[in-house]
């Protein structure tokens, strides 16, 4: 039997999203912690495409970039969410976080980015300080117009992450960085970056009265750290 | 992955005192999770909320308690039916009724997963507003008409509106202003406080979006920006918002290429359907008090039902006087069906057509409730249409000679033009 068509036109009209993760990969990681945020990207990988199926406004795109001594592209083609999969990052060398972000400033300029987009979102993973020119690389990014109208989150693993630079980073006094002292805060936020923040910018959720948002975005609450008791707050 | 309740994990009903076994986390929100849950045998949803959202929106109990004292404004809300908490836990959520798996959310229909037919899509706006009709005269206030709280079932048109407990008393302060693109002008803005009158405005963009499949102020302004932010959206729907098709103004127009369903639709629909938008996007756009209330809607949406016919290749096309000549399917000219007109509608006769209450008789509008009339074939030649008196009451029919006629209970009426139908208190033309 022929389909009938019920309705002509096609899918709403929708923006492409692009998502950035910017993962460190220095000798710091080596051990648990790289293991950590592999496991945790992976798990996020289902919750942010059941998100991006959800929203009818973006096309998310996904690429990824690793930094340690140098940085170069993890993911170097913006992938559609729907096929983004996240193959496991090892850890040697030192921490040139300001390369990755000339990497992704790079790719950001208008001359490479489509003509309408939504705001691109970019999430910094460290465990420690930059060993190379972190302002430079920073000034790099919001030099470029799609770097300055991007969403910046940062997640700190363990003590020694320098929130300073992350939160520099981030740009924001609003939005502060995440700090993960465990594996299971690291999969948290690793979701909630990957979802409700993919998910504010594009389709920001209900608005609660009186937010304020000075962002370009606003960005909805982090979940809190786990203290050890499920159900103590 | 971490949630706030886990499976087996037993709360309690404050009404009843039932104790509802968890299930499974059914998925999140900014306000909390939804979970299945069970008790004697019976599955419910239970939201629960996260701690940080209840520190947030403190009138939020007594909100809710408000809403399930209340009760349902009617059966297309999943609405709450009692508080729930657990021992040891100063959390709490809600129960309310499960969502049937037929129904689908607004955005399978945006991203064309979910594909209903004219008929039904039409239906389903049709419950929308006669249900926020019902939660309005309540003096409530909805709040958050988005995408997401919404969802229909495909093939009957059947909605149901969940996400109750934002719901409130209308004038009531409350936590949620709304969703961005859903939310009125005044409101973007911070003007105003939600109310029931951007509730309508809400209500008009969500129809718009379900039978165009876009925005209506996403045209040429859109189509110049090109990072889609906060202030851009602050600027298109709060401070500069200007219709597609405003027919004073087109510097907002739809852009081939980048607003193609907008196009496509638009001409499609009968003239009363744009003008009917038309005014809820330009006077309505600005002043409260141009907004089209929900039985505005009713009327405009059953009229829209009733134009639609179908082309011979299956496809459902909207009846506009006489001015859409080719389905929008096949290209090929259109047949018109006989067609009965009923003060100013006009019902197309086709083969499944039914009269209701709602067409036949005038004290009885909005009344679905059972046919009162259906097209039919003549059992001996199946050439002949026919309307057949499914009623208890006889019609009176006038010719087109003027000789009048009875047609009893069960008998059927040709198709004929220029045969006058007297329902009893309505009357209603054949034109062939």
């Amino acid at each position: 039997m022929i389909e009938i068509i019920k309705r002509p036109g096609g899918a709403m009209a929708n923006r492409p999203l692009h998502f950035f993760w910017l993962a460190d990969c220095s000798g710091s990681m080596y051990g648990e912690k790289i293991e950590q945020l592999n496991y945790a990207i992976r798990n996020a990988i289902k919750p942010m495409q059941d998100v991006a199926a959800d929203n009818p406004n973006a096309q998310v795109m996904v690429r990824a970039v690793k930094f340690s001594t140098g940085a170069q592209w993890h993911i170097a083609t913006a992938t559609p969410v729907e096929e983004f999969k996240w193959d496991n990052l090892s850890s040697n060398g030192v921490t040139d976080m300001g390369q990755a972000l000339q990497l992704v400033a790079e790719q950001l300029d208008v001359s490479l980015m489509p003509e309408r987009c939504l705001p691109p979102v970019l999430v910094l993973v460290s465990d420690g300080q930059p060993t190379d020119d972190f302002s430079a690389g920073l000034a790099a990014l919001m030099s470029k117009p799609w770097g300055k109208k991007s969403v910046r989150i940062g997640i700190g693993i363990g003590q020694d992450a320098d929130l300073d630079v992350l939160q520099k980073f981030i740009g924001n006094p609003e939005v502060k960085p995440l700090q993960a002292n465990n594996a299971e805060d690291l999969v948290k936020y690793i979701r909630w970056a990957s979802t409700v923040v993919l998910q504010a910018a594009s389709a920001p959720a209900s608005q609660v009265k009186d937010q304020v948002s000075t962002g370009v975005v606003p960005i909805p609450q982090a979940p809190a750290a786990d203290i050890d008791t499920d159900d103590v707050w | 992955m971490s949630t706030l309740l886990k499976r087996e994990h037993i709360i309690y009903g404050n009404l009843t005192q039932q104790a509802y076994t968890i299930d499974t986390f059914l998925g999140a929100g900014t306000q909390g999770e939804v979970y299945r849950a069970h008790a004697n045998g019976k599955l419910v949803a239970i939201k629960w909320y996260f701690p940080h959202y209840i520190q947030n929106d403190l009138p939020l109990r007594q909100r809710l308690e408000n809403a399930i004292r209340k009760g349902s404004p009617d059966n297309n809300f999943l609405w709450p039916l009692e508080l729930v908490t657990q021992p040891n836990n100063a959390g709490f959520g809600y129960v309310m009724p499960l969502r049937p798996s037929n129904f689908k959310s607004i955005v399978d229909l945006m991203r064309r997963r979910a594909e209903p037919s004219f008929s039904a899509l039409i239906s389903a706006c049709l419950q929308l507003s006669e249900s926020f009709l019902q939660l309005h005269a309540k003096g409530l206030c909805y709040r958050d008409i988005n995408f997401n709280n919404v969802f229909f079932d495909p093939n009957t048109g059947d909605i149901l509106i969940c996400d109750n407990d934002n719901v409130d008393v209308n004038g009531a302060t409350g936590a949620i202003n709304g969703t961005p693109r859903f939310m009125a002008p005044e409101l973007v803005r911070g003007d105003e406080p939600p109310n029931t009158e951007s509730d309508l405005f809400s209500l008009s963009i969500l129809l718009f979006y379900m039978l165009m499949l876009h925005h209506p102020l996403e045209g040429k302004k859109e189509a110049a920006i090109r990072c889609f932010d906060q202030s851009a959206m602050n600027r298109l729907y709060g401070t500069e918002p200007l219709f597609i098709f405003d027919p004073q103004d087109t510097s907002n127009a739809p852009v081939a290429g980048l607003h193609d369903n907008a196009l496509v639709y638009w001409v499609l629909y009968p003239q009363f359907l744009r003008d009917v938008f038309t005014r809820a996007f330009t006077t309505g756009i600005n002043d409260q008090h141009g907004r089209i209330r929900e039985n505005e809607w009713r009327v405009i949406l059953i009229n829209l039902r009733d134009s639609l016919f179908y082309c011979g290749c299956g496809a459902q096309n909207f009846y506009d006087a006489d001015n859409v000549k080719q389905c929008w399917a096949c290209n090929k000219d259109l047949v018109y069906p006989p067609r009965l007109r009923i003060n100013n509608a006009v019902v197309m006769l086709n083969h499944d057509t039914k009269l209701y209450p709602h067409h036949t008789d005038q004290t009885q509008k909005f009344n679905f409730s059972a046919p009162l009339a259906a097209v039919n074939r003549h059992p001996q030649d199946p050439n002949r249409w026919g309307l057949q008196n499914l009623g208890n009451n006889a019609w009176t029919i006038t010719l087109a000679d003027n000789s009048v006629k009875i047609v009893d209970s069960q008998r059927s009426v040709n198709l004929a033009a220029g045969i006058v139908i007297n329902f009893g208190n309505t009357s209603a033309e054949i034109n062939v």
